[in-house]
């Protein structure tokens, strides 16, 4: 299948490629944003974090342990979490228990129905796919799911005067909530949305292309691009989906009442 | 009948620790009566209200529907029982008759159809016209907006109704003629009515009975006439004397 052989990138070509950081630099200099700093710095963080990470692959995949594969899945998903606890001001009660359990049920759910089912290859933990393929997968879906708790946390406390107004006619925490959860859950989706519908018009995926770049056929790429936005999309679906089922409810008291009035 | 026993609410903030917000209250509210409770902002009034039909719960203390302890009482039984306007109104997206009918939505139960008899006489006491039922409810003017919420609350033929500061967002002559209204109301359907307002003047049109609050305490109590005219306390002195001044 590959008979080209991918040109290697010398130190040198990306000590080359490095001085295009540094237009991106001088630029920033010149309209003096105040951010210069920050780019040498959030570089040279890129720089340390992909040679670790390349390391760390080249390790994984020469041992094939299935553990270790694990682990390394575990590590993605506890990163991935650190950056939505970041990224998120106002937490909904329980955060990391809700986002984490989602993303694993979501995206675990999804990456090993992928590479069994659709894949289909052996052994099932081949770190070569495994590890990829669970990455985009858990990529996709934190920004899913960041907006989802996001989302929701904000329409809860933008609808109080609905809400409060549906629970003193009788509606349950969940029929008062059911707007709320709605919007949040379509503005979870939309994203994904978006690119599917762009995708191969504006952009070309980034799994795509680098597989056309090793040399693989396009049609082929294709392909595997057409099942990964599936995944992807069930994935985003699913982790939103459980994120707004079970943080919803943190947000009532058994008794149907609204908390944090007044915080 | 609703009665209070010694309630307290003490709130935890993150900001502030915690906060005494009302203490020792107690109180009764009789069928065919408006209760109204009056004190200066702060005083904790919606605070109060807002746990009569489980909004909130108190600290410690019993609030009693009859003889039950509320709760006791399923919640969503509790509201269907103990209707509620809050201070602000909020219209459902949908015509007028939409949103009286959600009530029944919420319940599963069949909604009132625009012929319905028992809605059509709602409509009647509160003064709207059935010609408004296909209009879009946010297309309404704030005191018809008022009315629909009342109808909304009433049409499940509740036994009390909590009423916060209903003539906050209305002119003088609505908030005069919703007082009124509230008095007929209340006695041709022998409701418990609570309300609270800083509306001396709806208190005095409309309630039996005046509950004096600061500062999460009852300072004063007793039929309406008897507490505006010949307030014992100073507080409730200085609290009227302002609005005697503006009045005048």
């Amino acid at each position: 299948m590959n008979d080209m052989k991918l040109v290697n990138l010398e130190l040198s070509n990306l000590v080359i490629a490095y001085a295009l950081i540094l237009v991106a630099f001088g630029l920033a200099r010149l309209l003096r944003i105040g951010q210069e700093r920050q780019i040498l710095v959030a570089s040279l963080r890129m720089v340390l974090q992909l040679i670790a990470v390349g390391y760390l692959l080249h390790l994984v995949f020469a041992v094939k342990n299935p553990l270790l594969v694990l682990l390394m899945l575990l590590i993605m998903a506890g990163f991935s979490l650190q950056v939505m606890g970041s990224r998120i001001q106002r937490k909904m009660p329980d955060f990391y228990r809700i986002m984490g359990s989602s993303l694993l049920i979501g995206c675990g759910g999804v990456t090993f129905f992928f590479c069994l089912l659709v894949v289909g290859y052996t052994p099932w933990y081949d770190p070569r796919y495994l590890i990829p393929l669970a990455g985009m997968i858990i990529g996709n879906s934190m920004n899913g799911a960041s907006l989802a708790a996001e989302r929701l946390s904000s329409e809860l406390r933008e609808r109080r005067e609905e809400i409060e107004t549906a629970l003193c006619l009788g509606a349950t925490s969940r029929q008062a909530s059911e707007t709320a959860v709605r919007t949040a859950f379509r503005a979870a989706l939309i994203p994904t949305i978006n690119t599917m519908a762009a995708t191969g018009i504006v952009s070309l995926p980034g799994m795509m292309t680098g597989q056309i770049l090793s040399g693989t056929e396009p049609i082929l790429a294709v392909r595997y691009q057409i099942a990964i936005i599936c995944a992807i999309t069930a994935a985003v679906a699913i982790t939103s989906f459980l994120i707004l089922l079970q943080g919803s409810r943190r947000y009532f008291t058994p008794a149907h009442q609204l908390k944090g009035r007044d915080e | 009948m609703i009665r209070a026993e010694n309630i307290v609410l003490v709130r935890q903030s993150v900001t502030n620790g915690e906060a005494s917000i009302l203490s020792g209250i107690s109180f009764t509210a009789r069928p065919g009566q408006v209760t109204a409770i009056v004190g200066p902002s702060g005083s904790g009034k919606s605070s109060l209200i807002r746990l009569v039909n489980r909004m909130d719960d108190p600290t410690s203390g019993s609030i009693f529907l009859h003889d039950t302890p509320i709760s006791a009482i399923d919640p969503l039984e509790l509201r269907r029982r103990v209707a509620m306007v809050l201070q602000k109104t909020f219209m459902f997206e949908g015509s007028v008759l939409a949103n009286l009918q959600r009530p029944f939505v919420y319940r599963q139960t069949p909604p009132p159809a625009a012929d319905d008899d028992h809605l059509l006489t709602l409509l009647d006491l509160v003064h709207l016209p059935g010609g408004l039922l296909p209009r879009d409810a946010r297309s309404l003017s704030i005191g018809e907006q008022q009315r629909v919420n009342l109808a909304r609350a009433l049409i499940t033929v509740p036994e009390a109704l909590l009423l916060d500061e209903p003539t906050s967002a209305l002119d003088r002559p609505t908030a005069d003629r919703l007082g009124t209204m509230l008095r007929e109301i209340c006695q041709s359907q022998q409701l418990t009515v609570i309300m609270v307002t800083h509306d001396l003047r709806l208190a005095e049109r409309s309630a039996d009975y005046l509950l004096y609050l600061e500062r999460g305490r009852i300072l004063e109590e007793g039929p309406v006439e008897k507490l505006l005219n010949n307030p014992q306390t100073e507080a409730l002195q200085r609290f009227l004397t302002p609005d005697e001044e503006a009045s005048s």
